[in-house]
């Protein structure tokens, strides 16, 4: 094996721990813009709430019903929108469901969004009943699905997500 | 992205911070017992949870872990003799025994030698030999939780391996690697095919043929269960399921009949860890050559510094990074070994990341769940004195699992009890 000597001055051993931390603070990247849509009734009331917060840009709807070709949402802000006009210039969409959640909302969402190459993905938040239908129901829906056991987590989540 | 504050809560470990009081909750690593080989070896220097110990087997082969440093003059008792049932400092020949109590001040009259030595004692903690590792609880001892029960460490010798290696960055860093599943079938997809304790497995083809893997996160008793899943046979996904137990224990889905691997991460200190790292067969020997593999640093281990747990392949030496593998498409980082392909990376991040500068994505939903988990777990011991998830050992009888499932299967109930130790019973594997 050929290899490049390693110099004091290029070798990671060069950097002290602070040096080694140190990182250039200037940001490098554009704000995220998200969609976080409630798939359900129980969904919604939690969507509702996270609305009131501050949030990096991120929209907050509530899926309302079927339309040819399309879905018609409402936003927790008020006013209703497509979700084909949503998704324009979205780059991630988050679901919101609790056991309750309909299967067809998951699927004309996730159809959409993976005919545009949007990230999914679906967040099952406690709710009475067994989660084990809407988590079958996202499954093909959502990239990622995660299986809250405490509602008080969601803004965590979507904050690490940037939302 | 994590606030900065929460960063430090959670990456911080030494004694009086909210994270140190979570870990000393817990019966963690302290070392191998390889490492106290017989009665009145030579002592060994043990830097835990930013605490300075001295470990030591003592004549009747007891073991020990306390301060390292004499009470007289704060001489290192590493320079110690270990012999007739204490450790000895080489200074003045106070003498001391494996719970840190002082037996011998050799300087004092015989007649005031009991009293005096009497209120000298050093902190001590437990140190208990279970598997291959020593054991030790660094919390309050009226809370000792009940003695470790991880499979690893419970199955008959010939069945485990245990080694260890330094890694030089915060502890919490090298877990997210572990816990994050969709690097694998990037940095580590060159081992599958030539990885002797990888390859061979009919799993293996599920991951390189499908390389966008879906994740599905549910929270376990004891932390959290992460499922990729890729695509199988009509009708089918291939499930890997890698149980997370608080606060750093991990197991990798297992490959055909090679044997379950997994890790530990122990801080150190705050900017270096301890990488446990093991491999077991529960039901069967590990064979000579699974065996020799592992010594050879195969798999997830590594080799060595001669001498050192440090990995031969190391920041001082760029890894010795390969230009030409990489090229070639031996390696995907370049980096030889699919444990130093992870170390490599994780400690180029710096010795504690900011991870208010990170971007996470959605398929970074395991590491989200994890800290959160760990952060609340933080706040409830700190406010409300709750006994954190992984203490008690219920949760500690976990194993991952391989399984090709029918899609509307959730991994849960698909994989039911082998997700569970099942004494004498093989894992689920593909």
């Amino acid at each position: 094996m050929q290899r490049q000597p390693t110099l004091l001055s290029s070798c990671a051993r060069a950097a002290t721990a602070a040096e080694a931390g140190y990182r250039i603070s200037v940001p490098e990247f554009t704000r995220r813009s998200s969609r976080v849509i409630a798939l359900d009734e129980q969904a919604a009331a939690v969507v509702r709430r996270m609305a009131g917060q501050r949030w990096g840009g991120g929209h907050f709807l509530v899926f309302e019903s079927a339309v040819p070709d399309d879905a018609l949402l409402r936003l927790a802000a008020g006013g209703t929108a497509l979700l084909s006009e949503e998704l324009d210039g979205a780059d991630a969409v988050v679901m919101v469901a609790t056991a309750s959640a309909n299967a067809e909302a998951a699927s004309i969402i996730g159809n959409a969004c993976a005919a545009r190459g949007i990230m999914s993905a679906g967040l099952v938040v406690p709710a009475p009943g067994p989660v084990g239908e809407v988590v079958t129901a996202l499954r093909p829906n959502a990239m990622v699905l995660v299986v809250l056991r405490d509602a008080a987590d969601i803004p965590e989540v979507l904050s690490a997500l940037r939302v | 992205m994590l606030k900065q504050e929460i960063n430090e809560l959670l990456t911080q470990t030494g004694p009086g911070t909210p994270m140190g009081a979570l870990f000393r909750q817990y019966w963690i690593p302290a070392l191998l017992a390889e490492e106290l080989p017989e009665n009145d070896c030579p002592p060994v220097r043990v830097k835990l949870l930013s605490e300075r110990l001295i470990a030591f087997r003592d004549t009747e082969g007891r073991y020990g872990l306390i301060d390292e440093f004499c009470a007289h003059r704060g001489v290192s008792l590493w320079f110690g003799r270990n012999e007739e049932s204490g450790l000895r400092c080489s200074y003045h020949g106070w003498k001391y025994d494996v719970t840190g109590q002082c037996v011998e001040i050799p300087s004092e009259p015989d007649e005031r030698q009991s009293s005096m030595c009497a209120k000298i004692k050093l902190t001590g903690y437990p140190l208990v030999k279970i598997g291959d590792v020593l054991w030790t609880y660094m919390g309050d001892p009226r809370a000792t939780p009940d003695l470790p029960q991880w499979e690893f460490a419970h199955v008959p010798a010939q069945q485990t391996y245990t080694s260890k290696r330094w890694q030089e960055c915060n502890w919490l860093q090298a877990l997210e690697g572990g816990i994050d599943s969709s690097h694998v079938s990037w940095l580590h997809s060159g081992g599958l095919n030539s990885d002797p304790l990888f390859r061979g497995a009919r799993g293996n083809a599920y991951n390189l043929a499908d390389r966008k893997v879906f994740f599905e996160v549910v929270e376990s008793d004891g932390g959290l269960l992460i499922g990729a899943r890729r695509n199988a046979e009509e009708g089918h996904y291939y499930w890997r399921i890698t149980p997370w137990v608080m606060p750093s224990f991990t197991m990798i889905p297992p490959r055909g009949d090679h044997p379950i691997h997994g890790h530990f991460w122990i801080p150190i200190d705050d900017e270096n860890c301890w990488t446990y790292s093991y491999d077991y067969h529960p039901v069967r020997s590990l064979s000579a050559a699974e065996r020799q593999a592992m010594k050879d640093g195969h798999g997830v281990h590594c080799e060595y510094v001669p001498g050192t747990y440090r990995p031969l392949q190391n920041k001082d030496n760029d890894y010795m990074m390969d230009r030409e593998a990489q090229k070639r498409g031996d390696t995907f980082s370049g980096v030889k070994g699919i444990s130093m392909q992870d170390a490599s990376l994780q400690e180029s991040m710096g010795p504690i990341v900011d991870r208010a500068k990170e971007r996470l994505v959605s398929t970074d939903s395991g590491i989200i769940m994890a800290r959160r988990k760990l952060w609340r777990a933080v706040e409830a011991l700190r406010d409300e004195g709750v006994r954190p998830p992984g203490v008690d050992v219920a949760h500690q009888m976990v194993r991952s699992a391989a399984m090709v499932l029918p899609k509307d299967q959730s991994f849960v109930d698909g994989c039911g009890d082998a997700l569970r130790v099942r004494p004498g019973e093989k894992h689920a594997s593909v």
